[in-house]
């Protein structure tokens, strides 16, 4: 036999193709990182929410520094946002309240037509000789009106929510809403405006 | 400056997985079919190729990219495992599974090719490796004689006996061969 021959005669013994079962043995064996875990993650992430809204607040009870700083302007941006969004959510929940509260109506200390409720987080109530006015309640007057440049067009600071009762000003007479349990957990302010 | 696989392999130590899976899709072919032919059983090569690479990344792993390429480094570390098995089975185990054939399997798989399993595997030891690195993978006889701790004439030698003797022992074979091939 000479080389030639040998040599086929070896190459007949073919070795077979590996199974996927090595690779995947090797995964299965290979210390992996530990991944990042989500966690850890919120940690950060709710650190930095927490550490940009005391620099807000700070900057907030001193001079207006967020004109010229945009970082700054859109972070106080982002947390009025956030705010406006627990107003929202806190408003649907005082109307909600209110509506199980059966509230008694009276202007200038006369018995007056039920509340309305909606649409939104709105109510409205008749002024009798004055017209109809929706009002809103929310938690800081500052913020409120910060957050929207000014007084929002038509809308009055005209009252306050206090324990059970919701008092305000409207068309010139006192509207007084008294629910028979409290409504809210710290005093409100309410803003009213007139319905055409 | 870190070669390639220098690089691969630290980032693997620290538990990266795509370099480790890198340095798998590169090097795993020619380690498995050596890792066969030296044990014979799938499941022993498999695990032989799988601590090869794990081996890589353990902190008193020898490989030293300047002294030899990484896939020479390999080859010797499946060449290492093998011998290590041998010695805990006293080689009569790798013996018994390639005798283990049954005439229907040997009819099955290939007449010629079960005998050249059987004739490499009656080799010894120091002849079987290199003649499967040699005629098998390819390599050097220098590649060979880094892998196996020998000077490039006694891998040469080996090789010349290992050949001599597996020409004997296939005498049988030769028409079938010619037959057959």
């Amino acid at each position: 036999m000479n080389d030639a021959e040998l040599n086929q005669m070896l190459d007949s013994w073919e070795a077979p193709a590996p199974a996927a079962s090595l690779r995947e043995g090797l995964l299965d064996r290979f210390p992996r990182a530990e991944p990042r875990r989500f966690g850890r993650k919120l940690v950060w992430a709710l650190a930095t929410v927490a550490a940009s809204l005391v620099l807000v607040i700070g900057l907030g009870q001193g001079a207006d520094y967020s004109s010229d700083f945009p970082m700054l302007r859109f972070i106080g941006d982002f947390y009025n946002h956030v705010l406006d969004g627990l107003d929202l959510h806190q408003m649907h929940g005082l109307m909600v309240r209110i509506e199980q509260s059966s509230p008694k109506v009276s202007v200038d200390g006369q018995p007056a037509a039920p509340l309305v409720y909606g649409p939104g987080t709105a109510m409205s109530v008749e002024v009798p000789g004055g017209g109809t006015y929706k009002f809103i309640s929310v938690r800081r007057r500052e913020e409120f009106l910060l957050s929207r440049g000014g007084t929002p067009a038509g809308w009055v600071d005209a009252g306050h929510i206090h324990g059970s009762m919701i008092e305000f000003e409207a068309g010139g007479k006192q509207v007084r809403i008294e629910c028979n349990q409290p409504i809210a957990d710290s005093d409100r302010v309410v803003f009213v405006r007139r319905l055409q | 400056v870190r070669s390639a696989a220098e690089r691969l392999i630290g980032k693997a130590r620290v538990g990266n997985e795509g370099a480790i899976l890198r340095l798998f899709e590169e090097h795993h072919l020619p380690l498995y079919r050596f890792a066969w032919r030296l044990t014979g059983s799938t499941a022993d090569a498999e695990d032989i190729v799988q601590e090869c690479f794990l081996a890589l990344l353990r902190p008193g792993c020898g490989f030293d990219p300047a002294r030899t390429p990484l896939r020479t480094y390999l080859f010797g570390a499946v060449r290492n495992q093998w011998l290590k098995r041998l010695r805990r089975r006293e080689e009569c185990a790798a013996q018994e599974r390639v005798d283990d054939l049954t005439p229907e399997k040997s009819a099955l798989r290939g007449e010629v090719a079960d005998a050249v399993a059987r004739a490499i595997a009656a080799l010894p030891q120091t002849q079987r490796e290199v003649l499967v690195l040699a005629h098998y993978e390819q390599l050097s006889l220098a590649e060979i004689g880094e892998i196996t701790e020998l000077e490039v004439t006694a891998v040469k030698s080996r090789l010349q006996r290992a050949r001599a003797a597996l020409r004997e022992m296939l005498a049988a074979y030769a028409p079938e061969t010619e037959r057959i091939l």
